[in-house]
C-alpha cells in the first residue's frame, strides 16, 4: 500500500512521458503493418482484375461480389471448402473423444509405465512432420489411403493427439476428486463416471482444444500437399496455393482475393472471440515443448 | 475382480489413441531411422542397405550446407529482429486497458492464418508490376525504382525472411508479455524507490528477470525457423539458384521429384538432429537462472 502511495506521488518526468508517447507510436505502428495488409486483402476481394492491376492501393469502384461467387464454381474454392470443412470435422469427432479417455486415464489411473506413455505423447510436440514424412507417405500407399480425405484424417488425429493429450491431461488432473468418489460409491463404473460425471467437467477445456486445433487443422499445409495429389481431394490451403500458381496464366485476381477472404476470415473470427483462452493454450504449450 | 475390471478399463480408454498414435507417428518416426539407411528410389526390390553412406553423401553435398545456412541466417537475423521488436512492443504494451489488449489480439493474426495466406500475402507485397512495396517507393518519387524482390539473388533472402519475422513476432509478443506480468509489481516498485527507472531498470531489473521466457523464445524461434517449409515453397520454391533454398525445401525436391527416398529421409533425420543439438546448445547456454528462480 505504502510502496503504490510513494508511486503515485511520484509525477513522471519529461523524459519518460516522450519515451510513453514513442512507445506508443510504435505499437501502433506495428499492429497497423499487421492489420493493413489483411484489410487490403479484403477490400481488394471486392476489386475487378483491371482495377487490382492498374492501382493495387486504389478502393474499388464497385463492390464486386461476384467474384465470390467465381471463386467458389470457377475456381472449385467450394468444393475445396467443404473438403477442408468435412475433414477438420471428422479429425476433431474422432480426436477429442479418444485424446479425452487416454487423458483421463493418464491424469487419474497411474500404472506402471504410464509416465513413459504420457511421455512417448509428449514427444509427439517435438518431432517435426517432415521427419515422418516419407515413412509416412508409403505408409498410406501401403494402407490404401493415399489421396483419401479419410487417410489424411487418420494422419491428422495422430499428429494433433499429442498436444490434445497435453492439455486434457493438465486439465483432469485439475479436477476435484470428491465427484468421481461420490458417483463410485453410488455404484458407478469407471467408465459411467468418465462419460456422465468427468466428461462433461472437462468442457471448457474440450472447447479450447477443439478451437485450438480446429484452426490448426484448417489452416494445415504440408501433409496435405504430400498426401493429397488429386484436384478433387484438395483441402483449402491446397486449392488456395494452386490457384496462385494458375492465375499468373489466367488472371482472374479477384477470385483469388476472393479465395483468401474465403480461407482467412473462419479462422479470424474463431481466434478472436476466442482469443485469451488460446493465447492460454498457447502459452501453455510453448513451455512445455 | 475388481481389479481386473479397472485394468481393462484403462486399456480399452488408452487403446484408439495409443493405436492411432503408435500407427501413423511412432512407426513412422521409427521407420525413417531406417530409411535413412537405404539407398532406395521407392521400388521395394531396389532396397539396398547402405549404412551411413547417405550421410557421408549429405556432408559433402554442397545444396544442403547451403540450405543449411539460409536456415541459420534467418535464426541468426530474423531471429535478433524479432525478439528485439517483440521485447519493445511488449514492454511498450504493459497496461491493461481495452486499446492495448486490443493491440495485442491483434498481432496474433498472422500467426492463426494459415502459412498459405501468408506466403501469398508477401508475394503480392514483393510483386514487381503490382507489388504494393515497389508501387508506395515509386509513388513516394522514386519512379525508375525497380527491384524484383523475389527474383533478384540479393534480395530474395532477406524479403522472405522478412515475411517470416512479420509472422512470427505476434507469438513473442505473447511470450514476452506474459514474462513481464509474472514479474512482481513489489521487484519492479522496489528498484524505482531505489532510483532506477528508464533503460537502467530494464537491464538491470527486468531484463534478468525474462530468463526463462527468453530461453523459451530462443528455442522456439530455432526450432520454427529450421522448420521452414511452407513459406519458402510457395514465395519462391528455393530459388532463384537456390538462394533462399532452406533445409526442408531441398528435403521435399529430394523426395517427391528426385525420388530419392533415402537421401532425402536422411537430409530429415540431420534436419532433427540439428534442431535437436542447437535447442540442447542453448539450454547449455541458458543453464545457470542469474535470479535464482526455478525456470
Amino acid at each position: 500500500m505504502n510502496v503504490r502511495k510513494a508511486r503515485r506521488r511520484k509525477s513522471p518526468s519529461g523524459v519518460e512521458a516522450v519515451t510513453a508517447l514513442v512507445g506508443r507510436a510504435f505499437v501502433v505502428l506495428f499492429a497497423l503493418t499487421v492489420l493493413l495488409p489483411f484489410l487490403w486483402v479484403i477490400y481488394t476481394s471486392f476489386k475487378s482484375g483491371h482495377e487490382i492491376t492498374s492501382s493495387p492501393w486504389g478502393i474499388p469502384a464497385t463492390l464486386r461480389w461476384e467474384n465470390f461467387s467465381n471463386a467458389w464454381q470457377k475456381a472449385s474454392i467450394g468444393q475445396y471448402f467443404l473438403n477442408s470443412f468435412l475433414v477438420t470435422v471428422a479429425t476433431l469427432a474422432i480426436l477429442i473423444p479418444i485424446g479425452a479417455m487416454a487423458a483421463y486415464v493418464l491424469a487419474r489411473y497411474p500404472f506402471r509405465g504410464s509416465q513413459i506413455l504420457y511421455g512417448t505423447f509428449l514427444s509427439g510436440m517435438m518431432f517435426p512432420i517432415f521427419l515422418t514424412i516419407v515413412p509416412l507417405f508409403f505408409l498410406m500407399n501401403d494402407l490404401g489411403l493415399m489421396d483419401t480425405l479419410t487417410g489424411l484424417v487418420a494422419v491428422y488425429v495422430a499428429f494433433s493427439l499429442p498436444f490434445t493429450v497435453f492439455v486434457l491431461t493438465g486439465f483432469f488432473q485439475t479436477l476435484p476428486d470428491d465427484l468421481a468418489e461420490a458417483a463410485m460409491i453410488d455404484g458407478c463404473g469407471d467408465a459411467r463416471v468418465f462419460w456422465k460425471v468427468m466428461l462433461p467437467l472437462a468442457r471448457p477445456g474440450l472447447v479450447v482444444v477443439g478451437i485450438f486445433n480446429a484452426i490448426g487443422l484448417w489452416n494445415e499445409y504440408s501433409l496435405a500437399l504430400v498426401l493429397i495429389p488429386s484436384e478433387e481431394n484438395r483441402t483449402l490451403p491446397l486449392g488456395i496455393a494452386n490457384l496462385v500458381m494458375v492465375q499468373h496464366y489466367q488472371s482472374d485476381w479477384g477470385a483469388l482475393f476472393a479465395g483468401l477472404v474465403i480461407v482467412m476470415i473462419p479462422v479470424m473470427v474463431l481466434y478472436w472471440l476466442f482469443r485469451d483462452k488460446i493465447h492460454e493454450t498457447m502459452l501453455a504449450g510453448a513451455i512445455k515443448g | 475382480m475388481k481389479r481386473r475390471g479397472r485394468t481393462l478399463f484403462v486399456a480399452s480408454f488408452l487403446a484408439p489413441a495409443v493405436a492411432v498414435y503408435g500407427l501413423f507417428v511412432c512407426w513412422p518416426v521409427l521407420q525413417a531411422f531406417q530409411f535413412s539407411m537405404f539407398r532406395w528410389k521407392g521400388i521395394s526390390e531396389n532396397k539396398t542397405f547402405v549404412g551411413l553412406e547417405n550421410f557421408q553423401r549429405l556432408v559433402e553435398d554442397k545444396f544442403f550446407w547451403q540450405a543449411l545456412e539460409h536456415n541459420l541466417w534467418i535464426v541468426g537475423v530474423g531471429g535478433s529482429i524479432t525478439m528485439a521488436l517483440a521485447l519493445a512492443i511488449s514492454h511498450a504494451l504493459q497496461d491493461q486497458s481495452r486499446f492495448t489488449r486490443f493491440l495485442r489480439g491483434t498481432y496474433l493474426f498472422p500467426h492463426i492464418v494459415s502459412m498459405v495466406v501468408v506466403a501469398i500475402l508477401w508475394m503480392f507485397v514483393y510483386n514487381p508490376s503490382i507489388g504494393l512495396l515497389t508501387q508506395s517507393i515509386q509513388k513516394m518519387g522514386f519512379s525508375d525504382f525497380n527491384v524484383t524482390w523475389l527474383a533478384d539473388p540479393k534480395t530474395a533472402l532477406p524479403a522472405v525472411s522478412a515475411a517470416f519475422v512479420w509472422y512470427a513476432i505476434g507469438f513473442y509478443v505473447m511470450l514476452f508479455a506474459a514474462g513481464l506480468k509474472a514479474i512482481s509489481k513489489d521487484v519492479e516498485e522496489a528498484a524505482e524507490l531505489d532510483g532506477a527507472r528508464g533503460l537502467r531498470k530494464f537491464w538491470r531489473v527486468t531484463w534478468p528477470l525474462l530468463w526463462s521466457v527468453k530461453r523459451v523464445a530462443v528455442i522456439h524461434f530455432i526450432i520454427s525457423a529450421l522448420n521452414i517449409f511452407a513459406l519458402v515453397f510457395l514465395m519462391t520454391d528455393g530459388g532463384p539458384d537456390r538462394k533462399t533454398e532452406v533445409m526442408l525445401t531441398y528435403l521435399y525436391e529430394q523426395a517427391f521429384e528426385n525420388s530419392q527416398y533415402g537421401y532425402s529421409t536422411a537430409l530429415a533425420v540431420a534436419n532433427f538432429a540439428i534442431v535437436m543439438a542447437l535447442s540442447a546448445f542453448v539450454m547449455f547456454v541458458f543453464r545457470k537462472d542469474p535470479t535464482g528462480a526455478r525456470a
